[in-house]
């Protein structure tokens, strides 16, 4: 006999077992705030979003990038901003579009595909900020190395003790492990909030796959 | 939203309301998950039921809000700690027309069933609810001849769980 039939017979017969909801409670119910993944998605990639595009605000005003001007680097660096608002903007646009599919309507495969494409816009829109922040690091670095004129005369002093190479060796190597921190700490910070958020949907979603094989 | 619309929504769902609690009877352990997720089944049907069209049934629409709300939107809410296991308290087997061993193989077979997969108990759950190979196909977004194989090799997986 096949057990999973007699487990459906009792499976539809018991329907009076359980703590049946009022109509007050169930009204209740609907007035209360979703704590669904999607929801913290939508938070967090917000957040992302305002984060990355305060950081170029930030570096706007600083007084470093005030005295950037003295090294007439306009050319350069107006250029790296617009580049800068035009990913934010496409992104933003993609991020939208993208949320506004998720339905939980759709069927199981579909609704998790959705929600890890909205993931996946975001993890680019972060990867190319970061590309962008090591590519400006260098370029900053290059403006520095050549208009700076404290750097300049930095430079010329090690030219002259013969250690240039250290030098450029040293400031090069710097700037990579600060670069590499950084990445390393949001890496994490990656891998702990969206590792906890999404544990179970990858699962199922995984599983699906598998059926599909 | 207007009152009419809350006031057919909450009145359906009241009508309706075994099958999120069966959802949430397979998908948790407990009497306070068990809650939580009825909760968020709730809203989520509330959140969708303005796009809800009289050409589906409601009761198949519920199937599959439900089941996508405990497979894939649910967060396990941090209150549920504390409280006793279902068998200890709730949804007692109704056992009027068994015998001892016939509601002893019930409890193990719920039990086996609890083992399962999430994806796995979504598909045993539209067995039991009766539902064909075709609309558990399209409620899960696989082919028919998948959900068919993978449904017999869940009921082999049930067999090795109960006599192992």
């Amino acid at each position: 006999m096949d057990e999973l039939e007699l487990l459906k017979k009792d499976w539809q017969k018991d329907d009076n077992n359980y703590p049946k909801k009022s109509y007050n409670e169930i009204y209740k119910m609907i007035l209360k705030k979703s704590s669904s993944i999607v929801k913290w998605i939508f938070i967090i990639s917000i957040l992302e979003f305002i984060l990355w595009a305060g950081i170029s605000y930030a570096l706007k005003d600083a007084d470093y990038n005030q005295r950037f001007k003295e090294y007439h680097a306009e050319s350069i660096m107006t250029p790296l901003m617009i580049l800068g608002y035009v990913v934010i903007a496409y992104f933003l646009y993609r991020f939208f579009m993208n949320y506004r599919t998720i339905s939980v309507t759709d069927n199981a495969k579909i609704l998790m595909e959705n929600i890890l494409k909205t993931r996946r816009t975001v993890k680019q829109y972060v990867a190319v900020n970061l590309g962008l922040m090591i590519v400006s690091a260098f370029i900053v670095l290059g403006i520095q190395f050549n208009r700076d004129e404290e750097m300049i005369s930095i430079v010329e002093k090690a030219s002259a003790n013969g250690e240039l190479f250290k030098f450029y060796a040293v400031t090069i190597i710097i700037t990579l492990l600060v670069l590499a921190l950084i990445v390393g700490i949001l890496l994490l910070f990656y891998y702990l909030i969206y590792g906890i958020l999404l544990k179970r949907l990858n699962r199922n979603y995984k599983e699906l796959k598998k059926l599909e094989v | 939203m207007n009152k009419e619309l809350e006031h057919n929504f909450v009145e359906l769902l009241e009508k309706h309301q075994n099958i999120v609690h069966k959802v949430c009877r397979l998908y948790t352990n407990n009497y306070d998950a068990h809650n939580d997720l009825f909760q968020e089944i709730t809203i989520q049907l509330w959140k969708a039921y303005p796009k809800f069209r009289g050409d589906a049934k409601f009761s198949t629409w519920m199937y599959r809000v439900g089941l996508n709300t405990a497979i894939t939107l649910y967060r396990k809410s941090k209150r549920s700690i504390t409280t006793q296991d279902y068998s200890d308290v709730q949804f007692k087997i109704s056992a009027e027309a068994y015998d001892d061993t016939e509601e002893q193989q019930l409890k193990l077979l719920y039990n086996a069933v609890r083992q399962l997969n999430d994806i796995e108990k979504a598909l045993v759950f539209l067995y039991l609810e009766d539902k064909n190979y075709n609309e558990i196909s399209e409620t899960l977004g696989i082919s028919e001849v998948n959900a068919r194989v993978k449904m017999n090799r869940i009921k082999t997986k049930l067999k090795t769980i109960l006599n192992p």
